[in-house]
């Protein structure tokens, strides 16, 4: 039945994509591809199940277009540095895959080109069903947009969930998920932690992960932030040192070794049935139901994170495709449709069908969505998201540094909350200062 | 004159060798301590500027540089000794008299540490120290250490990958400084004495010395750029506690693309290693002298 379902939607989404129906406004792919045709687009890949399912897709596109697509697959942790060599020395990427914290540095080396500036190019390559208002707004902005202007269109969209193992709250006697982090410190912590077993595990390797999962997503829901209005640290804020304490006390519920959790580490331990609730991106949804790679995918259930003192403010992340300054006319051409066609509402179902997780709106109000546990959840936090979760300007590579190691460094007790928000704040002052905000040189964009 | 070589000759001879070196040695030398004196952002290329000596400033006050340096000095102090005395011991075994064929055997395996990558020796170790599945603490009576979680544990398990990895290259070494004794001399040794450390301080090690600087330098010039392994296994964590230069210098340059401060950072790194080769080399050659 699945499958059935797979096919039927395949075959809808393929008749959309290959412009059986645009045709009734005049515009298809293929005729739009044409003078492309035979034109290579290179692209960074990550290892991800997003990646995968557009590239299982990909067949489709390259016999309706003529267009090859060449993907270049990296780790996470490689592909900003593989991209950024990549522009610097003018080389092969014709479109750049951009982390919502990597868009500042980007646009500001104008690395990338905005997206109006290409549709004004290449007038014929615009999809008149492209519809930019259908992607939620948050994921536009965050993921595609710096200085009020869009460059990218989101490709592989998260936003933080809480994913937990129902059979195991429901053995110890808890009704549902947590509401606020709180309860789950207070309630579910003491309740789940016995026997092995952990109540939670918050992904804190140093790496963006610890900035991202784990430093950030506890300012947030308490109050604080990284930088308060004037661009100065906010980190020793009482809204943010709540968040920071509470994450020390939250560890005595956490696996030994946490900051040696990356991704991998978190969603296997969930998969395997160790912990019992994670917050993670909701792409890994596809890797904790599958019976292939989970022993509790029966188990599984999704919510919203837990709310905070603050609100909900869960964590945000995702990555938009956007067509690269450095390509010629024919690759830029090639490259834009091609991003057209993957962020495309027609193909939206497959995408998520395959296991990726689409921006588009509309998708999410068709029917049989039921299988994907995680759809509510995402929606109603793609409502409540902060853009700014981590600052998106050309400097967060040097902060994020920083904040990676003192908020180590803040887990393992080597130095107090309080001291690790005053190096935090201290170097990431002198950072700012030496980009030029604090003397007026830039914008206080974040 | 009849015998002399022509210069011509000589460049033909040495002049290819000398461009390579140029080429893919000094050249890139040469651009690091360009970049070093400026200020290079890969991802603010528009604002290179030249900066005199603040990046070497930077580095020599910067606190995490000096952490970086002590653990990787640390590493060294506790890595090299021991590969050193292991090494010896295999080296004065495998110097005994009779079992040829198991010698050989044991000779040939001792390469296999050597020849195995770095970056799979930390993949390894991922899978080996891992606190669950992990076959150390299998072998422990099921012991529930967290290898890789932990600061301490975390730099106890690079020392012994490094020992593991580096004692059967140490121990190669020494077996041919001592295959260089004169049999006559060694047997006439033990002939005048039944102590080993006599025999081994008075006869074998005027021939192992030579071996040993070359082992002290190599390893050293090895710790100080340590990399692939630490990186696979750790990345530098947990926090910092296994962050060796080579990989502070890799996170400045490559994560947060400060060009300019990471070949600073490499710069003084290549002139403590040259110093360092300098020092071992004078205070141990003049004793083989």
């Amino acid at each position: 039945m699945k499958l059935k379902s797979l096919f039927a939607s395949t075959a809808i989404a393929a008749m959309l994509a290959t412009g059986a129906l645009a045709d009734s406004h005049g515009w298809s792919l293929k005729k739009a591809a044409e003078p492309y045709a035979g034109t290579t687009v290179d692209v960074v890949f990550l290892l991800r199940p997003g990646y995968e399912a557009i590239e299982a897709m990909l067949p489709a596109f390259e016999e309706e277009t003529g267009i090859k697509i060449n993907i270049i697959k990296h780790p996470y942790e490689n592909a900003l540095g593989e991209q950024v060599r990549d522009f610097v020395a003018g080389g092969d990427l014709d479109i750049a895959l951009i982390d919502l914290v990597w868009i500042g540095n980007f646009a500001e080396n104008e690395w990338i080109l905005p997206l109006a500036d290409v549709q004004a190019k290449f007038p014929d390559a615009v999809d008149p069903d492209l519809d930019i208002d259908d992607f939620f707004p948050l994921v536009l902005n965050a993921f595609g947009g710096w200085n009020d202007t869009i460059y990218g269109l989101p490709f592989d969209n998260y936003s933080g969930l809480l994913f937990y193992n129902r059979c195991m709250l429901e053995e110890a006697g808890l009704d549902g998920p947590p509401k606020t982090w709180a309860d789950l410190k207070d309630v579910y912590g003491p309740a789940l932690t016995k026997d092995g077993k952990y109540a939670f595990a918050l992904q804190s390797k140093r790496n963006e992960t610890q900035s991202a999962d784990s430093f950030a997503r506890m300012l947030w829901p308490f109050g604080g932030s990284f930088l308060n209005a004037e661009f100065k640290s906010n980190l020793l804020s009482e809204e943010s040192q709540a968040g920071l304490k509470f994450r020390q006390d939250l560890m005595q519920y956490m696996p030994d070794g946490i900051v040696a959790y990356d991704h991998a580490e978190t969603v296997n331990g969930f998969a395997q049935g160790d912990v019992a609730m994670i917050t993670e991106w909701s792409a890994f949804y596809s890797t904790v139901v599958s019976p292939e790679t989970s022993t509790v995918a029966d188990c599984v259930e999704i919510a919203p994170e837990p709310m905070g003192p603050a609100g909900r403010k869960p964590a945000l992340g995702g990555f938009s495709l956007a067509v690269a300054s450095q390509a010629d006319e024919a690759e830029q051409a090639a490259a834009y449709l091609f991003i057209q066609w993957a962020t495309s509402k027609a193909n939206a179902r497959e995408y998520l069908e395959r296991g990726g997780v689409p921006a588009r709106q509309s998708v999410y109000q068709e029917d049989g969505l039921e299988e994907f546990k995680f759809v509510p959840a995402l929606v109603e936090s793609w409502q409540d998201g902060v853009p700014e979760f981590r600052p998106r300007f050309a400097e967060w590579p040097e902060i994020t540094e920083i904040v990676q190691e003192w908020g180590t460094k803040i887990m393992l007790g080597e130095v107090t909350t309080e001291g690790g928000a005053e190096e935090i704040g201290t170097r990431m002052e002198a950072v700012l200062e030496a980009a030029g905000y604090y003397s007026g040189d830039k914008p206080l964009a974040q | 004159m009849r015998g002399r070589v022509s210069r011509k000759t000589i460049f033909g001879f040495i002049g290819p060798a000398v461009i390579g070196l140029a080429v893919v040695g000094i050249a890139p030398l040469l651009y690091a301590l360009w970049t070093s004196l400026h200020f290079f952002n890969l991802t603010k290329l528009r604002q290179v500027e030249f900066i005199g000596l603040k990046n070497y400033l930077t580095v020599l006050t910067d606190e995490v540089f000096w952490q970086a340096m002590g653990r990787t000095f640390l590493l060294l102090g506790t890595a090299l000794p021991l590969q050193l005395a292991f090494g010896l011991i295999i080296a004065l075994v495998l110097h005994q008299p009779g079992l040829t064929l198991l010698k050989t055997l044991t000779r040939l395996s001792l390469v296999l540490p050597m020849a195995t990558t770095y970056a799979v020796v930390g993949l390894l170790g991922q899978v080996m120290f891992n606190q669950k599945f992990g076959v150390v603490n299998q072998l422990l009576g099921g012991a529930d250490i967290n290898w890789i979680g932990d600061p301490d544990n975390a730099f106890l398990m690079i020392i012994f990958w490094d020992v593991w990895q580096w004692t059967p290259f140490v121990a190669l070494v020494l077996l041919a400084g001592l295959s260089m004794v004169p049999g006559e001399i060694e047997e006439a040794a033990r002939l005048e004495t039944s102590s080993r450390w006599t025999v081994l301080r008075h006869v074998q090690l005027p021939f192992l010395l030579p071996g040993l600087v070359a082992v002290l330098i190599l390893r050293t010039a090895d710790t100080l750029k340590l990399f692939d392994m630490v990186f696979t296994l750790t990345r530098g964590g947990p926090g910092s506690s296994t962050e060796f230069i080579s990989l502070l210098i890799q996170r400045v340059g490559f994560r947060a693309f400060d060009q300019g401060l990471a070949s600073a950072q490499a710069v003084i790194l290549l002139i403590i290693t040259i110093i360092l080769a300098q020092i071992y080399i004078r205070v141990f050659y003049k004793e083989v002298n």
